[in-house]
């Protein structure tokens, strides 16, 4: 099979508990049915803004939280039900960066001791020697020398911290990696390097990467496809560039129109999406979009569009929209 | 982006060689280096630059908001003038409140949680007495409300004279209340009425953002500093409040010293550009123009490692080395230890600014300097 | 830095005390261990032969008492030079003992969270409740007064702070993103919570285990001043000032010099606590 990582109608949904008895009133729909794949070797990009569920996306796929309902298949392993032991099979295989490269590394650790605690943890070494030869591997590989290796996290900068995480992952030899808005906190002389490191590994060790960001420029650059999130769907999942010239999704239209483009020449059509980012706690009706669309119709308010399939190309919108003129084309899943 | 008037009587602000270092317990850190800037008015002028260079401490030393372990070690700072560093403390403070307003990064620290947004909003049209008595005045011979444009072109027409204006203090809470709510609309919060009643923590992060605008507005100041105010917001809101910044440029002429580590954002939105690296303005010129023509490497690099959607490229270019730190900068210019032209003079001496072309400044001895 | 060198000073003294002073010197001479004499006279400095009382001679010859005697003609300095290593022992046992048990147990109930923690919770709300001195009376009456007993009594209302101190910790640092990292890598519990958490969680503990020190040798010597003491001829701080409270107009050093003792050790914990947060505390913060 080619898919890596398949998730299936995923549902995280965190209870609102209020009152004395701490009764729940409430969920917040972070994830509210989310369907797609992840093919060996590509870079599934997963952007969204705040509330899109896509940060939860990445922890339920780990289950570093539980998710609601739902299945994520890592190869044909339901990781959603897996017991103990298999979910720490998997854990080997599957890893995560996590975005801030202050808080994600234990400040009391040298760097040795968190390639090697890793290391041991899956038994993936034998011997001390073994260990310490994996080390400067691992070291080597992100960039990093000989002379980290006994240092605590404090002694080094943002980017080499990020570096430090990478290794780790790595140490356990996984196969896919989730990454989740990794160089969000880097200035962007180090992101690039970083970004620049996270090709390069891709290629050399054949990883699968899932990108996650709200950084629309970012998610272009390392991304094979993209998919779209909005108030825990997918609206949108395509080939990059489908999704950046051609997108189909009002929601997606209004995105790459906010984009700040650094070069002053570009002339851009001001677009502004009304409103603010919605919360998932209280999601609208039909069409999760529908308030804040400028198509939007009765039936949006109503009817909520799944994945429409047009070819490759997955958009969860009734309307084929031409987004140069503004003019509906057409409509689709009508019964006739 | 409108036309601006780049002569020199229309420098709002001008900072000259402004030094600064702090003292920590790892030694003294040396924040600025020499920092020149020239505000014009009408402008927006954004300072961009990574972490560690300076930009943030540059604004915070204009309006005067230093931690205690900052001195001042040289420089001066001319806002229309008049040098804000000579002058005592109190003269300094009452300087500073009138004329600067600030918009900050997170308005949730910076707006206070146990008040509604009407009573901060009220509060700080309250402390400007003298111009509320004029308000009363003009809407007495107006006729009818006074709004906040109008409020605005008040400042315009001096008075010196002692207003003997009969002003009681039902009229003029009714005044500011009047000029709340037109202020809010014209930042554009739906429903100003409801908004002036709910706290902070109710407002998303957007409308907070444009509470504080209001609230910087309501000073009609000479110019507002911007400390990266979109960094924390989604990329829609951001767009937001940029097409905002954009709208009240042009509706009042405003002045601002916009902050950003983003030069997407500093495209959008700057007349011209001023590059930070190291306690050092490097390169400054119309935005337009540096984007044209980056004449520092710096400049020139940074432009290179920033993704851009509109283009694909393999690899992103990166600038070998680190942020250089600031206790123990690298001699001479600071870039030099990543620079891909560094010569041995660079390493002796910062260079000179020179001009390269009208009106575009670089500190590098590619250029002369 | 004060506190610092104070404390290693008393420390040293304490872990020297019985090789410095004859322990011995403790037993009431002439008397059996469990009368106490009366009609001894107090003196302070004694050039001559003193009469202690009807054919009982404590001396031969001129002896110069520093610091005074106390009721059985012993020498105070010496006395509370033994005392040092009672009350420190003490001390840190009940600390030690203290300290382990609640933070172990506050970081087991924030770890785990949920019922296990409402209930740890609301058993340690319990034994906060308790006031040590009458918890002390209730054990000695039972189990009799002995040193044991006592730490027992103390320990028993001292531990439920560091449960609550260590929860709190837990449950900050539970949250944090290296925890979760870990987790993705495949950590067990058992590994986070020991090797991880609990060992940037412990500062605070350190810190409030360092103060209170001071704290029990002040309730300690509260206690025996009481009269808990098992013996009342034990060297003992509180117990030299409870002798010298009865006293108090003709030989008052019998209370000022244990008393001064107590205070001095106690500030001394006191300063090498605050020092230790000020220590610790940025290098957090950072």
């Amino acid at each position: 099979m080619n898919k890596i990582v398949a998730v299936e109608d995923l549902k995280t949904w965190f209870p609102i508990k209020s009152g004395l008895i701490q009764r729940t009133i409430g969920h917040v729909k972070a994830v509210d049915g989310v369907s797609f794949n992840v093919q060996r070797g590509e870079t599934l990009g997963l952007v969204g803004e705040s509330g899109s569920g896509k940060t939860t996306v990445a922890r339920s796929i780990l289950r570093l939280v539980k998710p609601t309902s739902g299945k994520v298949y890592f190869h044909d392993i339901d990781v959603t039900k897996a017991k103990r032991r298999k979910l720490r099979e998997v854990r080997t295989k599957m890893q995560i960066i996590f975005q801030d490269p202050y808080a994600s590394l234990d400040p009391r650790q040298t760097v040795n001791s968190m390639l090697t605690e890793a290391m041991g943890i899956h038994k993936v070494v034998s011997t001390h020697a073994e260990a310490h030869g994996k080390a400067l591997q691992l070291l080597e590989i992100v960039g990093l020398s000989e002379e980290h290796l006994y240092r605590f996290p404090h002694e080094f900068s943002g980017g080499q911290r990020q570096r430090i995480a990478v290794a780790r992952a790595l140490a356990v030899a996984p196969e896919f990696l989730i990454l989740d808005e990794p160089t969000s906190f880097l200035d962007v002389s180090v992101q690039a390097a970083v970004l620049n490191l996270l090709k390069d590994l891709q290629k050399k060790l054949g990883l699968t990467y899932l990108f996650i960001t709200h950084n629309l420029a970012v998610v272009h650059h390392m991304s094979d496809r993209v998919g779209v999130m909005y108030l825990g769907k997918v609206v949108e999942l395509a080939e990059k560039d489908a999704v950046f010239r051609n997108h189909k999704h009002p929601y997606t239209f209004h995105l790459m129109a906010a984009i700040p483009v650094p070069n002053p020449e570009i002339k851009k059509k001001e677009v502004l999406l009304t409103g603010d980012v919605p919360s998932p706690v209280n999601v609208p009706s039909g069409c999760r979009f529908h308030p804040r669309c400028p198509w939007a119709t009765k039936r949006c308010s109503v009817d909520e569009p799944p994945l429409y399939e047009v070819g490759e190309h997955l958009v969860a919108c009734h309307y084929d929209i031409d987004f140069e003129t503004g003019e509906v084309k057409s409509e689709r899943g009508l019964k006739s | 982006m409108t036309e601006f008037s780049k002569s020199e009587e229309d420098v709002i602000l001008e900072v000259k060689n402004l030094r600064l270092e702090f003292h920590t317990y790892r030694g003294r850190v040396k924040a600025l280096n020499g920092v020149n800037l020239k505000l014009h008015k009408r402008e927006v002028l954004s300072l961009v630059g990574e972490s560690g260079c300076g930009k943030s401490v540059t604004a915070l030393t204009i309006i005067n908001l230093l931690p205690e372990n900052a001195e001042i070690i040289g420089g001066q700072i001319l806002l229309t003038g008049e040098d804000l560093l000579k002058k005592s403390q109190d003269e300094v403070r009452i300087i500073r409140a009138k004329r600067i307003a600030t918009v900050f990064q997170d308005p949730m620290t910076f707006l206070n949680p146990v008040l509604t947004i009407g009573a901060q909003l009220e509060e700080t049209f309250t402390l400007d007495k003298e111009g509320l008595k004029q308000a009363l005045k003009f809407q007495r011979a107006k006729g009818n409300n006074i709004t906040y444009l109008d409020f605005l072109s008040l400042e315009r027409q001096s008075s010196s004279k002692s207003d003997d204006t009969k002003a009681s203090r039902g009229d003029l809470k009714k005044i500011v209340k009047i000029l709340c709510a037109d202020v809010l609309k014209l930042v554009k919060l739906a429903d100003p009425e409801r908004i002036l009643k709910q706290y902070p923590f109710e407002l998303s992060g957007g409308m907070r953002q444009r509470a504080m605008i209001a609230m910087a507005l309501a000073r009609r100041p000479a110019f507002f500093i911007a400390d990266e105010i979109t960094t924390a917001l989604d990329v829609t809101v951001q767009a937001q409040i940029l097409h905002l910044l954009r709208e009240l440029k042009d509706k009042i002429g405003s002045t601002t010293l916009m902050i950003t580590h983003d030069l997407a954002v500093a495209a959008e939105i700057a007349d011209r550009i001023a590059v930070m690296y190291g306690g050092h303005v490097v390169e400054a010129t119309e935005t337009r123009e540096i984007f044209r023509r980056p004449l520092h490497p710096y400049t020139q690099l940074l432009m290179l490692a920033i993704p851009d959607a509109t283009k694909l490229v393999e690899s992103l270019a990166t600038i070998p080395g680190t942020v250089p730190d600031m206790i123990n900068p690298p001699p001479g210019c600071p870039f030099h230890p990543r620079c891909p032209y560094r010569m041995p003079k660079c390493v002796e001496k910062f260079p000179e600014t020179t001009y390269s072309g009208e009106d575009h400044e670089v500190a590098c001895y590619l250029y002369g300097g | 830095m004060s506190g610092l060198i104070a404390s290693v000073f008393f420390i040293v003294l304490a872990l020297t005390a019985n090789y410095i002073v004859d322990p011995n010197l403790a037993t009431p001479k002439g008397y059996p261990d469990n009368r106490y004499p009366f009609e001894i006279k107090y003196v302070w400095n004694t050039n001559n032969i003193i009469n202690w009382g009807p054919g009982i001679n404590l001396y031969d010859g001129p002896q110069f008492f520093a610091l005074g005697t106390d009721g059985w003609g012993r020498d105070l300095l010496k006395m509370i030079i033994l005392a040092l290593p009672v009350d420190l022992e003490n001390a840190f046992i009940i600390v030690a003992g203290a300290a382990v048990f609640g933070t172990l147990l506050g970081a087991f109930a924030g770890y785990v969270g949920g019922v296990v923690d409402e209930a740890v919770l609301r058993v340690t709300d319990i034994f906060l409740a308790f006031p040590g001195l009458v918890l002390a009376l209730v054990f000695a009456a039972m189990f009799g007064r002995s040193i044991p007993t006592l730490r027992l009594a103390i320990l028993l209302v001292w531990w439920p702070p560091y449960v609550r101190l260590m929860r709190g910790q837990i449950l900050a640092e539970k949250e944090k993103t290296y925890v979760e990292a870990l987790r993705a890598l495949g950590a067990g519990h058992f590994r986070i919570l020991f090797k991880h958490i609990i060992p940037n969680a412990i500062y605070p503990i350190l810190v409030q285990a360092t103060l209170d020190l001071g704290g029990v040798v002040l309730t300690f010597s509260a206690l025996m001043f009481l009269g808990f003491s098992p013996t009342p001829s034990l060297p003992e701080l509180g117990n030299l000032a409870s002798d010298g409270y009865q006293h108090i107009f003709e030989a008052p050093w019998l209370i000022i010099f244990p008393g001064l003792v107590m205070l001095v050790m106690a500030l001394a914990f006191n300063l090498v606590g605050d020092g230790l947060r000020d220590v610790l505390d940025p290098r957090l913060r950072r």
